[in-house]
């Protein structure tokens, strides 16, 4: 199966703006929906479950899987000339710094 | 029925660990000249044979710990929370946003991997192998941690 050159650019971006949407979104809370496990009821947007604890990880999730895709899906239509400069590496760089802030701002469970 | 999600979760992060270790040993250590010996084997898989094994299982282990994940939330995690177990909780908080940053990779890496395999992506490769096979490992540990501390059915 041929691959489009636009695809490169697709996934390079999606993994680059997933990942800083992603850390955005645990860190402010914009999650598009929320779970209530207690009674397994959905709510849009943030919304604090009626009994029990309130999940937002699917929410955010969701939110960055949207925003990396249309970010990745406009990227793509660049020229090809635009797009051979860009750095395929972007894929994992970002990535991992965003795994590194992670564990900076979970490093207090760790410290106790 | 939670037991049985979280076997097959496990069964799936094993294959998924076992496929993904195997395929970062070619990639960094592969094997020089022919040798029967274990090590040698093992170094001498071709990495490309386990893309598709590893995308597929990445997604399964991660839908079926997604479903699980609600039942954590309301038994488990509060377990964690009242015995002061701060590191292993601190380390699933960890396992739920790094397992997720796999996700973001994960079509960068099968594509990457397509054939023909252009030698230029080399090195974005052998990266995005080894940050999936870290991902996978931190999961598959810390998700043990988890379970010994409130294991099945308990």
């Amino acid at each position: 199966m041929r691959v489009a050159p636009s695809y490169a650019v697709f996934t390079v971006t999606f993994a680059a703006v997933f990942s800083v949407v992603y850390v955005l979104a645990v860190e402010n809370n914009w999650a598009l929906f929320s779970y209530a496990p207690a009674t397994g009821t959905f709510a849009p947007l943030v919304a604090p479950a009626a009994a029990g604890p309130t999940m937002y990880w699917y929410g955010w999730i969701a939110t960055a899987a949207i925003a990396a895709g249309a970010v990745a899906g406009l990227a793509s239509l660049v020229p090809e000339s635009v797009a051979k400069w860009i750095w395929p590496g972007w894929s994992w760089a970002v990535p991992v710094a965003v795994l590194i802030a992670f564990g900076y701002l979970l490093s207090g469970y760790f410290l106790r | 029925m939670w037991i049985t999600l979280l076997i097959a979760h496990g069964l799936a992060a094993f294959m998924l660990l076992g496929a993904v270790t195997h395929q970062a040993l070619g990639v960094w250590l592969p094997a020089r000249g022919k040798s029967a010996a274990f090590v040698n084997r093992v170094r001498a898989v071709p990495p490309t044979s386990y893309v598709n094994a590893v995308v597929v299982l990445f997604l399964a282990t991660m839908i079926l710990g997604g479903i699980i994940y609600t039942n954590y939330r309301v038994g488990a995690r509060l377990t964690l929370e009242r015995g002061r177990f701060w590191k292993t909780f601190g380390a699933f908080e960890l396992k739920e946003h790094i397992v997720t940053i796999g996700l973001a990779v994960l079509p960068a890496y099968w594509y990457f991997w397509r054939a023909p395999l252009r030698e230029e992506y080399a090195r974005t490769r052998a990266m995005l192998t080894t940050v999936l096979a870290f991902i996978v490992w931190w999961g598959f540990v810390v998700g043990h941690l988890a379970n010994n501390v409130r294991g099945l059915g308990t």
